[in-house]
């Protein structure tokens, strides 16, 4: 059995939920035994902190739950090994800290609670990372507009990129005046099985 | 040759013996024009292309460019080369404010220049609305050769030499109007 | 930022006999002509010691992040060489990676050679501007001369494969966006052949350098521990012993066939540091070298039609060559919904994008695992108790492009 089993297998126990995408195992923790999951899975010799980061599905279609996760990028050395550890959390909802575990995770949450407003209890130093002081909201969640500066033409016409960009989407025929649709032999349209990853 | 000469002479045969005449000013703008020395203000991908125009190939040092300042005290033209965030953007505007009279700009690339490809939250969307642009170098990046045209450019604009979009010509030294 | 936020540390120390001193605080930057980009450091000082180091980051966002979700998947490269200036190519291999293992796509062997030699050319010119500007910092003007000398024709090599010099925007997911052209073989022999002699040009102007080495051995020790416990990859963290590579631990695109060294050293100061990426750029040359043998005529991109362009000639006489050139340009590709992150090794450490798709043509959520973020906050422990002079050959040692931190 591999480290990345025994891991799982050990998390299971903590309330995991294992979930696998194309060779890329994550395990969703409740968040009252994230920090214990965290640590069990350092000690078991998933000793380097790769990445921690957030995630915001509030337009992601067909979603439920809560809106928020933190996903924290965990790779051991000397197995090959990585794996995904994943909170879901809501608005107003706190997460713990894990910089005594590893140092290089001050900036990762600091990063998180600039990007998305998430907020680390008992962190040493949790302030805005990237954003300038004067910016108010938290640019990636998706609520937050990307800010663009609408096109001025010669002829004095506007255009809004935004507009533009619909038809892309699909959602909305746009500037483009494409409505998407279905093509025929194409998985993304099909239901999705077993969920997200 | 004696003194007199120069008032017993004509203009032409005074030049033809190698005396030329000239305003204070213009020579004053022509001097100015040759040590167009920089300020470093390198910021993302054309600060590379930046350094690599003093490099051996393109060598801005023949046009008196080479000695890239760090302190904006000492230097003549401040190079944005990059693109300018929000958080960035007073203090670009403190570099420049810093720097002596007369000054210029480049705004070098296209994302100083307009933005560029980054139309979005963060990004300043022209530099000339935080500080006055004398010299707009497109590209992404724009090579070192198009560097060392703007640097020739400008000393034509320091000289007295260019003319707005309307054909009038432009005052020689702009900078002390600022 | 007021100076009471900066820091957490008591500004305070007690001094000899009665008196109680104060530590200074300086501010460097972000303006600064040795902080290799708008990086801002504030620092508490002890007489010349550093007693307190927090690096102030953000002045050069650009958010690479929320835009790349609002642009198609192949929009997406051109956005992510322009993050790291100086090794372009990386980001858009790990992006184009990503963005494969969730298609599915199969990659012809002639594409991924290609990218294989690109991408490790550009690992050498990046550490070229390394040397160049790390010994710049120390006041050894004359390298940067040689070191951009060979840089300038490895830009050539890319300009005539992609058009431009810097910001290539070559690589496509599914592959190239058009094959390279006659006589780029020819030019990246050549290469091979001039640039060992030049390595051993730069080993003789600094390698034994007495001031070189006084101001590097022993300066700036970040030991193994400390690597781990701050999440440093890449030749920083291979300085310290420890020999991780996600070109030999994760193979990907092709990286299994060549056979290659990754350089270690024990010492994990400034020194180690700069050797390592010494002996990184002869093994990137070996790369090059193998890949350039096996490259062979073939196929440069995904033949599947879902993903890639149909070549010209078909539009003329092949309607439904039209109707995907069409779906294409006007809408990009649908992949199935789902999560994926790939690691891979820039010239700077461990670089993966983690993408979230929801099956529109966007991605939903782009993130970006970046090398020099991460490798920015070893900083902090490698300067504490060194000398200030010291810190600025630090920051050159650890190699960050500010473009990369502040994404």
């Amino acid at each position: 059995m591999s480290l990345l089993e025994q891991v799982v297998e050990h998390l299971k126990t903590l309330e995991g939920k294992p979930g696998e995408f194309k060779a890329m195992v994550s395990v969703t923790v409740p968040k009252d035994h994230l920090l214990e999951a965290i640590e069990s899975s350092k000690d078991a010799g998933f000793n380097m902190i790769s990445d921690v980061f957030g995630l915001d599905y509030l337009s992601y279609p067909g979603h439920q739950g809560k809106r928020f996760s933190v996903a924290y990028n965990l790779y051991s050395i000397e197995a090959n090994e990585r794996i995904f550890i994943r909170v879901n959390l809501d608005e107003g909802e706190t997460l713990p800290t894990i910089t005594h575990l590893w140092s290089g995770a001050n900036f990762m949450e600091r990063e998180v609670y600039d990007m998305f407003g998430v907020v680390f209890d008992d962190h040493p130093d949790l302030r805005k990372l990237i954003t300038p002081e004067d910016l108010d909201g938290h640019p990636h969640r998706k609520d937050f507009p990307l800010g663009e500066t609408p096109t001025l033409f010669n002829d004095g016409r506007f255009l809004d990129p935004a507009a533009f960009r619909a038809g892309l989407r699909g959602d909305s025929e746009g500037l483009t005046g494409f409505v998407g649709g279905a093509r025929k032999g194409v998985a993304s349209q099909q239901k999705p099985e077993g969920g997200k990853a | 040759m004696a003194l007199t000469d120069l008032f017993t002479k004509d203009v032409q045969e005074l030049e033809n013996e190698g005396i030329l005449f000239s305003s204070l000013e213009k020579l004053v703008a022509w001097g100015r024009s040759n040590s167009l020395w920089p300020a470093t203000f390198g910021l993302a991908c054309c600060a590379i292309e930046m350094m690599q125009s003093t490099n051996s190939r393109n060598d801005l040092a023949r046009f008196g460019s080479e000695v890239f300042r760090a302190s904006p005290r000492q230097a003549d033209v401040m190079i944005v080369a990059g693109r300018l965030s929000k958080k960035m953007a007073p203090i670009m505007k403190r570099v420049y404010d810093q720097m002596p009279d007369p000054k210029w700009v480049i705004s070098m690339g296209a994302c100083a220049s307009s933005g560029g490809m980054f139309n979005n939250y963060a990004i300043v969307q022209n530099v000339d609305s935080v500080v006055p642009v004398d010299i707009y170098v497109p590209g992404c990046p724009p090579r070192p050769e198009a560097l060392v045209y703007a640097v020739m450019q400008l000393q034509k604009k320091v000289r007295g030499e260019a003319f707005d979009e309307r054909g009038i010509e432009l005052p020689m030294v702009e900078g002390w109007a600022r | 930022m007021t100076i009471k936020e900066a820091g957490t540390v008591s500004s305070s120390v007690q001094g000899h006999g009665d008196f109680e001193t104060k530590y200074m605080r300086v501010n460097v930057g972000p303006q600064h002509p040795s902080t290799h980009g708008v990086l801002r450091l504030v620092v508490d000082l002890d007489g010349e010691r550093i007693a307190n180091l927090i690096p102030q980051i953000g002045y050069l966002h650009t958010g690479f992040e929320k835009t790349m979700e609002n642009r198609t998947y192949q929009q997406g490269v051109t956005y992510t060489n322009r993050m790291d200036y100086l090794h372009g190519f990386a980001h858009d291999f790990a992006y184009c990676v990503s963005v494969e293992k969730l298609l599915d796509a199969q990659v012809p062997i002639r594409a991924q050679r290609v990218r294989v030699i690109l991408n490790e050319l550009n690992r050498i010119a990046s550490h070229l501007v390394f040397f160049a500007t790390g010994l710049l910092d120390m006041g050894a003007l004359t390298l940067y001369f040689y070191t951009m000398r060979e840089r300038e024709k490895i830009l050539d090599i890319f300009e005539m494969v992609c058009g431009v010099r810097m910001n290539y925007g070559y690589f496509r997911i599914g592959g190239l966006s058009r094959d390279v052209p006659e006589g780029f073989e020819d030019a990246v022999r050549a290469f091979i052949k001039d640039f060992p002699p030049m390595i051993k040009q730069y080993a003789a102007m600094f390698a034994k350098n007495d001031i070189f080495l006084q101001r590097t051995r022993d300066v700036g020790v970040v030991t193994q521990e400390m690597a781990l416990d701050y999440g440093l990859t890449g030749p920083s963290l291979r300085a310290t012993g420890l020999g991780l590579d996600f070109r030999k631990t994760q193979p990907y695109s092709s990286y299994e066939d060549y056979s290659f060294d990754v350089p270690t050293a024990t010492e994990g100061d400034i020194h180690a540091r700069f050797m390592v990426r010494f002996e990184e750029m002869g093994e990137s040359l070996k790369i090059v070298e193998q890949a350039l043998n096996r490259l062979e005529p073939g196929p440069y991109k995904d033949p599947d039609r879902r993903i890639s362009l149909p070549p010209r000639s078909e539009l003329e006489n092949s309607m439904e060559a039209v109707i995907f050139h069409f779906k294409l340009v006007t809408e990009g590709f649908h992949p199935p919904r789902g999560e994926v992150y790939v690691p891979t090794e820039s010239a700077r450490g461990e670089l993966g994008y983690y993408i979230v798709s929801d099956g529109g043509s966007m991605p939903y959520r782009v993130k970006v695992r970046i090398p020099s973020l991460m490798n920015l906050q070893s900083l902090a422990p490698a300067c504490i108790g060194g000398l200030f002079a010291d810190m600025v050959m630090n920051i050159a040692s650890f190699d960050p492009v500010l473009g990369d931190v502040d994404k």
